[in-house]
C-alpha cells in the first residue's frame, strides 16, 4: 500500500518538523517546572508521561504522513462517523472530572474524543467543499450539510459539556466557510441571525459556563471562584516580568497558586518563569509555524489538500490564540489546551498527527500529477 | 511511482490570494496583540505585579470540612471528631531538616518521650511543599514543641480533625473507618467532589454513607507572605459538616453481644422483626479502628491484614456458613406450602434413611421412631427431613430458599455484603459439570452440602417467620440529620417481599421453633427461661465432610480446626415478637449448648433493656401440642 518515495525524503518539510519540535520541547521543560511541585515522589512525573505521549503522537505524525492524504480523505466521512460514535460513548459511560465528562478509558490511558473530532471536522468539511465545488462563494442554503456536519459534534460536546471545544468548532467552521467564500448577502444574513440567538444560546449554557463569562468582564466580582484563574494567572505572567524569574523559580507555580497549571494555563508558568523574553520567542514560533502551515495550503497541489492544511493551520492559530488570551485575562475562560505546549495526551496525539498531514500535503505537491 | 486514484482537484491559487492576505493579517495581528498584552501585564505592569506575587500574594487555602458524627438509635454518640496535633515542617523557612528533627529527638528524650516510629521525611525537599513530621502528637509533646518553637526554625503545628471511634473494637466491622483518598479513588470519581489529600470513609458505615459523612470543603481566600504564611484573611467560604448518621443500632444490645461472643470467632445478627431494624451486628475477632486515626502505621497493617483469623471481616454480612439445622424451618415451610405433608404426616426414623446402599445417619443414632413435623423440628430429626428433602427435590428447596431470602445479597446498608449459596441442579452443572446426585439433595436438606448463608440472612429468616411472613429490607440507617440537628433524610421500613408460605403454615412451623426452646426434648431446651418465651432452632454446621457413618458426636476428637460450627437462630416473644437473633460461632460444637446461651444472653438483655412484660403464651404450652399431636 505505502511505497517508500524517495521524493518523501528529499522534499520532506524539515522546517515543519522542527519547529514542532521545538516547540514541543520548549512544553516539555515547561511542564517538568509546571508538574514538579505536584509530582509525588511515588507517581510517574507528569513530564515522563508527556514525553510518552510526544512519542505516541511522532507515530501517529509519521504514519498520517507516509499515506496519502487523498487515503484519509476517502475515509473522512468513516473517521467522522467513529469521532460520532466515540463522543455518544464519552456521553454514556465516559470518565468524568470536576463535573464534566470528557474521557473514555483506553487500557490504563483515557482519551478525550473530543480533540479527535476537530481533526474529523477538518477532514469531512475538506471532502465534502472539494466535492461540491461551484464555482462561485456559497449562498446560506447551500452550508447546510456543512453546517449539520459541525453541529451535532458541536451539540454533543456542549452536552458534556466543554464549551471551549464546541468554540472550536464553531470558529473551524467560519474559518473553512471563509476560506471555500461566502456570498456578502449570505454573511449579512448570518451575521444577523447570530446576534439574534445569542440570548438563546446564553440560556443553554450551564452556571458555571456564564460565570465564568461575567467573570471575564470583571474579575474581582468572584475572587473566590472562577475570578481567581484570572487573577492568579494575571499576576503569574505579570511577576515575570522582562526576562523572568528562571527556569523552576516561578513563585506563583511553585506555590501552587494556580489550579490546572500544567493543561490550560501551562502559559502562564511559562511567562512567569521566562518572562515576555520568553513569551515573545514562543510567539514567533507559533507564528512562524502558522504562516508555514498557510504557505503550505497556498502551494498545495490540490483543492482537497489546501482546505485540509487550511483546516490545521486554523485550529492550532485558533487554539493559540484563545487559550493565550484567556492566560493574559483578554478572552474568557473556557477550557482550551494550548496546542503542544498543555499536558495532555489527546490533543498531543491528534495535533502531532495533524502535522503529520501538513507534511504529508507538503511532500505531496512534488509527487502528484494532474 | 505512486498510483492515483483519485482525480485531483487542480486550483488556482491566484484566486484565492485575496483570502491568504487576509488569513495571514488576521494572524499576525491577533498574535501581535497577544505580544502587546503580554508587554503590558510583564513590562508595564511588571513590577507591581512582581510585588504582588513576592510580598502578598492570594492563596486559595482549603478548609476541610468537619465528618458527621455516628449515633445509635438511643443517639448514644459512637464516632466522635477530635483535633489531631501534626507536627509539619515547611521547607522554604529552614533549610536543614536534619538539624530540625535531630533537636526535636533531643528535647523528646530529655523529658523521655517516645520517639515516633518513622520521623521521616523524602530525600529530596521541595522548597514550598510541607512536610509531615508526626502526626497525632500527644499533649506532652504538644508542649514542648510549642515552647521551643524558636529553635525549630520551620517547624509549625497544624490542628486537623481526626475520627474517634468510641466504642472501637465492639463496633469497627459496622462503622469502619476513615483514611486519606486513594489515587484510584480519584481516578474513579465521577462526582469531582474528591480531592487529593481528603478523607474518605474506607469501610463499613463511614465507606456506605461516606457522600453524607464527608460535608463539603470550605474555602479562604488569605494573602500569604513569600515564605507562605497567611497574613490577612481576604474572603472565606465556611466549611460545611456532614450529616450526623442515626443508626437502628442498640450500642447496649450490641455489646453485651460482643461481650457475650467473647473471643471465639463468629458473628451474631439481631433484628426488629417489626420494621428490620437491625438492632446488632457483631463480629469477632475484631479490630481497633482508631488505629487508623490520621494513617496506621506499616507495622499494624501488616499484623491486621495478615492474621489468619481475618478480624476485619466482617462475619455477619459476609461470612458464608452451612445453616445446618436452622434450615429445617425453610425445608418444613416448603414442604408444607406444596402440600406434601400435613402435621400428621409421619415418617420413621430407626436412626438413619438408607439411599442405595449408602446410609445418611441421624444425629440421633438409636433414631426417633415415628416422628411427625412437630417433633421433628423439635428434636431436629434428620431422617424425617431426609425424606422432605427427596420429595421436594434440590430445584423445588432451591426456590423456597430464595423466597426466603436467600442465595443473594438482602441490600444492608454496607458494602462487601455477601450472599451466600443456594445451589441447584443446573448450577453445579455449570460450575462443577457435573450432574446433581440425590445424595446431595439429602445433605442441603438438613442445610450441610453446597447450601451457604450470612448470619444477616438467617436472622432475616428468622425475622420473617417471628413477623408472620413479611421481609423487609435489614435498615441500618435511620435518619440523616444536618450538624443542627435539622432531619434531612428519614428512612422508613422497606418491604421487600412476602414469603410466599401461608400464615397457618407459618403458625405450624413458628409452634414447633417455640417448641425447641420450650418443650422437654427440645434441642434448644437449654435456653427455656421461665417468663420469657424464646421460639429458634439450632443448628451444628459440619466444617469438613466427614464420612456420614462417623457424623454427628465424634466431632469432639476432631481438632479445633475441623470442629462444628454452632448456630442457633431464634426470635422472641413468641407471641408478639420483637427481636429476632441468629447467632453463629466458628469451630465451637454444638449449638445448643455453645450458640443459644450467646443469644440468650442478648434477649436478656433486650427485655431488661425494654422491660416489656409480655405475658408468655401459655396457650401454646398445652393447646398447640396436642392439638398438633392428636
Amino acid at each position: 500500500m505505502i511505497k517508500l518515495d524517495r521524493r518523501l525524503i528529499i522534499n520532506f518539510d524539515w522546517t515543519l518538523l522542527v519547529l514542532v519540535l521545538i516547540i514541543s520541547g520548549i512544553g516539555l521543560l515547561n511542564i517538568y517546572s509546571a508538574g514538579f511541585s505536584l509530582s509525588d515522589l511515588r507517581q510517574t512525573p507528569l513530564f515522563l508521561k508527556q514525553v510518552q505521549w510526544i512519542a505516541i503522537g511522532i507515530a501517529g505524525m509519521a504514519i498520517a504522513f507516509f499515506v496519502d492524504y487523498r487515503t484519509f480523505s476517502r475515509h473522512a466521512y468513516l473517521i467522522y462517523g467513529i469521532s460520532i460514535a466515540l463522543l455518544v460513548i464519552v456521553l454514556a459511560a465516559g470518565y468524568s472530572t470536576r463535573g464534566s465528562q470528557r474521557w473514555i478509558a483506553l487500557g490504563g490511558f483515557t482519551f478525550q474524543p473530543s480533540e479527535l473530532i476537530k481533526l474529523a471536522i477538518i477532514l469531512a468539511l475538506a471532502k465534502y467543499f472539494d466535492r461540491h465545488q461551484i464555482g462561485r462563494n456559497y449562498r446560506l442554503r447551500e452550508l447546510f450539510i456543512p453546517a449539520l456536519i459541525v453541529l451535532i459534534p458541536f451539540l454533543l460536546i456542549l452536552k458534556q459539556p466543554d464549551l471551549g471545544t464546541g468554540l472550536i468548532l464553531i470558529i473551524l467552521f467560519f474559518s473553512i466557510v471563509f476560506f471555500v467564500g461566502l456570498e456578502w448577502r449570505s454573511f449579512l444574513l448570518a451575521a444577523a441571525g447570530g446576534l439574534i440567538l445569542t440570548p438563546l444560546g446564553w440560556h443553554l449554557l450551564k452556571d458555571y459556563q456564564k460565570e465564568r463569562i461575567m467573570t471575564f468582564f470583571s474579575p474581582e466580582r468572584d475572587p473566590l471562584g472562577s475570578g481567581y484563574h484570572i487573577i492568579q494567572s494575571m499576576i503569574a505572567v505579570g511577576s515575570g516580568g522582562f526576562f523572568g524569574k528562571g527556569f523552576m523559580k516561578g513563585s506563583q507555580t511553585q506555590l501552587k497558586f494556580l489550579p490546572e497549571q500544567q493543561t490550560d494555563f501551562v502559559f502562564s508558568v511559562f511567562a512567569e518563569e521566562w518572562g515576555f523574553l520568553g513569551g515573545v520567542i514562543l510567539m514567533v514560533m507559533f507564528l512562524l509555524l502558522i504562516v508555514w502551515g498557510l504557505k503550505i495550503v497556498f502551494h498545495s497541489k490540490d483543492y482537497l489538500g489546501a482546505l485540509i492544511a487550511f483546516g490545521i493551520t486554523m485550529l492550532i492559530f485558533w487554539e493559540v490564540f484563545i487559550n493565550i488570551g484567556m492566560v493574559l485575562g483578554i478572552l474568557p475562560v473556557v477550557g482550551i489546551p494550548l496546542p503542544f505546549l498543555s499536558y495532555g495526551g489527546s490533543s498531543m496525539v491528534v495535533l502531532m498527527t495533524s502535522i503529520g498531514l501538513l507534511m504529508n500535503i507538503s511532500v505531496r505537491r512534488f509527487i502528484l500529477q494532474s | 511511482m505512486q498510483k492515483i486514484r483519485n482525480r485531483l482537484n487542480e486550483y488556482e491559487p491566484g484566486q484565492l490570494r485575496q483570502r491568504f492576505k487576509i488569513a495571514v493579517i488576521v494572524v499576525s495581528v491577533a498574535l501581535a496583540l497577544l505580544v502587546l498584552r503580554m508587554w503590558h501585564l510583564q513590562v508595564i505592569k511588571g513590577e507591581e505585579l512582581r510585588q504582588r506575587s513576592e510580598n502578598n500574594s492570594v492563596r486559595l487555602r482549603k478548609i476541610k470540612p468537619m465528618r458527621g458524627l455516628i449515633m445509635d438509635s438511643e443517639r448514644r454518640v459512637l464516632v466522635d471528631n477530635q483535633p489531631s496535633f501534626d507536627l509539619v515542617f515547611i521547607p522554604n523557612r529552614a533549610r536543614d531538616i536534619g538539624n530540625v528533627i535531630e533537636k526535636i529527638k533531643a528535647l523528646y528524650a530529655e523529658r523521655s518521650l517516645a520517639l515516633p516510629p518513622i520521623l521521616s521525611f523524602p530525600g529530596r525537599l521541595k522548597p514550598f511543599v510541607p512536610v509531615l513530621l508526626e502526626r497525632n502528637i500527644s499533649r506532652e509533646k504538644l508542649a514542648v514543641v510549642e515552647t521551643h518553637a524558636f529553635d525549630l526554625p520551620g517547624v509549625v503545628v497544624e490542628v486537623t480533625p481526626i475520627r474517634k471511634y468510641l466504642n472501637g473494637e465492639m463496633t469497627a466491622q459496622l462503622i469502619g473507618f476513615t483514611g486519606e483518598v486513594s489515587r484510584e479513588d480519584l481516578e474513579r470519581d465521577m462526582s469531582g467532589r474528591y480531592a487529593a489529600g481528603d478523607i474518605t470513609g474506607k469501610f463499613g458505615i463511614e465507606k456506605f454513607l461516606d457522600s453524607h459523612l464527608r460535608g463539603r470543603s470550605g474555602a479562604e481566600q488569605v494573602e500569604v507572605n513569600v515564605a507562605g504564611k497567611t497574613v490577612r484573611s481576604l474572603g472565606k467560604i465556611p466549611a460545611t459538616t456532614g450529616d450526623n448518621v442515626v443508626l437502628t443500632i442498640d450500642s447496649a444490645l450490641q455489646e453485651t453481644a460482643w461481650k457475650a461472643l467473647g473471643d471465639r470467632a463468629g458473628a451474631l445478627v439481631a433484628l426488629d422483626p417489626r420494621s428490620g431494624d437491625v438492632l446488632a451486628l457483631v463480629s469477632s475477632p475484631s479490630f481497633n479502628p482508631n488505629l487508623f486515626n490520621g494513617g496506621i502505621s506499616f507495622d499494624d497493617w501488616e499484623s491486621l491484614s495478615n492474621d489468619p483469623r481475618h478480624p476485619m471481616e466482617n462475619r455477619s454480612i459476609s461470612g458464608q456458613y452451612p445453616p445446618a439445622s436452622t434450615y429445617k424451618s425453610v425445608i418444613a415451610a416448603a414442604a408444607l406450602e406444596e402440600g406434601l405433608i400435613t402435621p400428621e404426616t409421619s415418617f420413621f426414623c430407626n436412626g438413619a434413611f438408607e439411599l442405595g446402599d449408602r446410609k445418611f445417619r441421624c444425629w440421633q443414632e438409636k433414631g426417633h421412631g415415628h416422628v411427625k413435623l412437630h417433633r421433628a423440628l423439635v428434636e431436629s430429626c434428620d431422617v424425617y427431613f431426609y425424606n422432605l428433602g427427596k420429595m421436594l427435590g434440590v430445584d423445588r428447596i432451591a426456590f423456597y430458599a430464595r423466597a426466603f431470602g436467600l442465595g443473594a445479597p438482602l441490600g444492608v446498608d454496607l458494602s462487601r455484603e455477601k450472599g451466600g449459596l443456594i445451589p441447584t441442579k443446573q448450577w453445579k452443572l455449570d460450575r462443577l459439570k457435573e450432574p446433581w446426585q440425590m445424595g446431595e439433595t439429602l445433605s442441603i436438606s438438613i442445610g450441610q452440602g453446597f447450601n451457604l448463608v450470612t448470619p444477616l440472612q438467617l436472622a432475616n429468616i428468622y425475622a420473617a417467620l417471628a413477623n408472620g411472613g413479611t421481609f423487609y429490607r435489614p435498615r441500618l440507617v435511620k435518619q440523616l440529620e444536618s450538624s443542627d440537628g435539622r432531619v434531612v433524610k428519614e428512612y422508613g421500613p422497606e418491604k421487600q417481599a412476602a414469603l410466599p408460605v401461608r400464615p397457618e403454615n407459618i403458625r405450624i412451623i413458628n409452634r414447633a421453633l417455640w417448641g425447641a426452646v420450650n418443650e422437654r426434648g427440645g434441642t434448644g431446651y437449654a435456653l427455656k427461661r421461665k417468663g420469657e418465651d424464646v421460639a429458634g432452632k439450632t443448628g451444628t454446621a459440619q466444617v469438613v465432610g466427614l464420612p456420614q457413618d462417623e457424623k454427628g458426636r465424634k466431632t469432639k476428637r476432631v481438632s479445633a480446626a475441623f470442629r462444628d460450627h454452632a448456630l442457633f437462630a431464634c426470635f422472641a416473644p413468641y407471641a408478639n415478637p420483637e427481636i429476632a437473633v441468629a447467632v453463629i460461632l466458628e469451630n465451637a460444637g454444638h449449638g445448643g449448648t455453645a450458640a443459644a446461651p450467646v443469644a440468650r444472653k442478648v434477649i436478656d438483655a433486650y427485655f431488661a433493656g425494654k422491660k416489656t412484660d409480655q405475658p408468655p403464651a401459655k396457650f401454646v404450652k398445652v393447646g398447640s401440642r396436642e392439638k398438633l399431636e392428636p
